[in-house]
């Protein structure tokens, strides 16, 4: 079974959600309000491995092995849970859940797009500069980035007010995109998606009128809707698999 | 160059300056409570990375900087920015110039001793401890549930269990005992870990690269760092590990891209070893000052190297 984990409102995992359904599967899909109200949790680490066993709402009880495929956009924990927990200990109490969070999405075996890091649920959510140094091992040509102790910490988070960005998205070992981006750096987006440990990757490049396309940045968790059928079959064979 | 950052006189920095004036290593110190004089850039490009640092009456180029060492407290909470009103330019520089430092040291050319990335394990105690089962160690039987049922029928299964938190944040052991099973229905709202206690003894292991040192902890409580605060008592010394044992913890330590650190072992009668978890900022100098092991130096030589 496929599980689409993700917010209520994400466009993307609607999107994809639909996609697969066009194409055979039958994913299921559990949002944040779901995860909020899940009854129980049975999470287990031993000598026999690690497993988790979920009892959703309606009473039905979904164990981690029966996941065959996860695409996995959860970027915090269910706003329903985090607007439900008050008082001193709410801090620690969100802490103590996405250190949860991230270990019983590490537990599914399954193909996950993305797999959870302890810096984001679904995938590392890296900073500007850290998508740039990465990109440029990984043989990208990037646009240079620049930080001071003059400059807001938070302007890196905003993205990018570049115009014309186009989107390559790696899912496992396809790359989709605009043509003439993914002829010329194939290659150099499946390392950085590789090196990233995101087998999901959307790889953003603005043209530059002397140098051709430059990445500008990167994301675990991309808009997914303007990938077309090629992405939507690419999720699909990489969900599978 | 070496950059060594935190608060000077904190005990692992004030320790490291010895072998490293020994080893007549030329290092500078990124002092947190000065910050207010330091400033800072950097660029990452084609050419790599670059940039400066200007500390005191000095600015370094950062390509000259050949090695990190952070011990570096929440810049928020600094003593010297307790007065300064939310969002003053005071605060809002140390912020600033600590965000730089934390980036650069993420994309630094040079040995960092630890970067921020491979530290995020430790915050998350179950997910570290499936990292930690993949190297051939053994972790604690764990149980991490809301169920109030299943917890007594895990104390059932193991006779004594404890409970732990699973962030980096109140990180203290605690034996499940007749109180707890008095407030169990507590759990409910937020998962919680337990495990099977573990029986033996606890050993302390620094790695620092291919390095390493085991400590032999003899304590007469649960959680041996707070034996004073629960009216124990606490002996260390140095323990030697076997060499497959040794070599899975400079394997795990590899292996979680970490350089150096702390990891936490229990082992019993029979000599089976027990991982808890790996610490990716160890604070050593307890370890060094009660057994005399030499941590320091073996740090200070990775960083000259």
């Amino acid at each position: 079974m496929i599980i689409v984990l993700c917010d209520e409102t994400d466009a993307s995992a609607l999107w994809a959600t639909a996609a697969l359904q066009q194409r055979g599967l039958s994913p299921m899909v559990l949002t944040d309000s779901t995860l909020a109200a899940m009854r129980g949790w049975r999470h287990t680490i031993g000598a026999d491995g690690a497993r988790i066993s979920l009892q959703l709402p309606d009473g039905r009880t979904l164990e981690g092995g029966d996941m065959s495929g996860v695409l996995n956009r959860l970027t915090f924990l269910p706003r329903a849970w985090t607007r439900a927990v008050s008082g001193s200990d709410r801090d620690y109490a969100l802490q103590e859940m996405l250190a949860f969070y991230v270990s019983w999405l590490h537990v599914l075996r399954a193909p996950k797009l993305n797999p959870p890091t302890p810096q984001g649920l679904c995938g590392n959510m890296r900073h500007a500069s850290a998508w740039a140094a990465l990109a440029i091992r990984a043989g990208l040509p990037v646009l240079p980035y620049r930080q001071s102790c003059g400059d807001d910490p938070a302007a890196a988070w905003r993205g990018s007010a570049l115009a014309g960005i186009q989107t390559v998205f790696v899912v496992a070992n396809e790359v989709v995109g605009p043509a003439e981006i993914v002829e010329l750096h194939q290659e150099s987006c499946l390392r950085l998606a590789e090196t990233a440990g995101s087998p999901l990757l959307g790889i953003d490049f603005a043209r530059d009128p002397d140098d051709g396309w430059r990445m500008t940045t990167a994301s675990v968790v991309p808009n997914l809707t303007s990938g077309g059928e090629a992405l939507a079959d690419a999720l699909a064979a990489a969900l599978v698999r | 160059m070496i950059l060594l950052g935190g608060i000077r006189s904190e005990s692992p920095l004030a320790l490291l300056t010895q072998p490293l004036d020994t080893l007549g290593a030329s290092y500078r110190f990124f002092n947190q409570r000065l910050c207010e004089e330091y400033a800072m850039t950097f660029a990452v490009g084609a050419d790599g990375v670059s940039g400066t640092l200007r500390l005191d009456d000095e600015t370094l180029n950062l390509s000259d900087i050949s090695a990190v060492y952070l011990r570096l407290m929440d810049d928020r909470l600094l003593p010297e920015l307790e007065s300064e009103p939310t969002g003053s330019p005071k605060h809002r520089h140390s912020r600033a110039l600590h965000d730089t430092l934390y980036r650069w040291i993420e994309v630094a050319d040079a040995r960092v001793v630890n970067r921020s990335d491979p530290q995020g394990s430790n915050s998350s105690k179950p997910y570290q401890a499936q990292l930690i089962a993949g190297f051939g160690l053994r972790v604690p039987e764990t149980l991490i549930t809301n169920d109030p049922a299943e917890v007594l029928a895990f104390g059932r299964r193991y006779g004594s269990i404890i409970y732990k938190s699973m962030s980096g944040v109140r990180s203290i052991v605690k034996k499940f005992d007749d109180d707890d099973v008095a407030r169990l229905n507590d759990i409910v709202w937020c998962p919680v870990q337990f495990q099977a206690l573990v029986p033996g003894n606890d050993v302390r292991v620094h790695v620092i690269d291919r390095e390493l040192y085991a400590t032999e902890i003899i304590s007469d409580v649960t959680d041996y760092r707070y034996a004073r605060k629960m009216g124990g008592t606490t002996t260390l010394r140095a323990f030697e590990l076997s060499t497959d044992l040794a070599a899975r913890c400079v394997a795990l330590t590899a292996g979680l891209d970490l350089v150096f650190a702390g990891i936490d072992l229990r082992i019993g009668t029979d000599g089976t070893a027990t991982c808890f978890e790996v610490n990716p900022a160890p604070a050593f100098s307890y370890y060094q000052a009660n057994t005399g092991q030499p941590i320091a130096m073996s740090l200070a030589r990775y960083l000259t190297a």
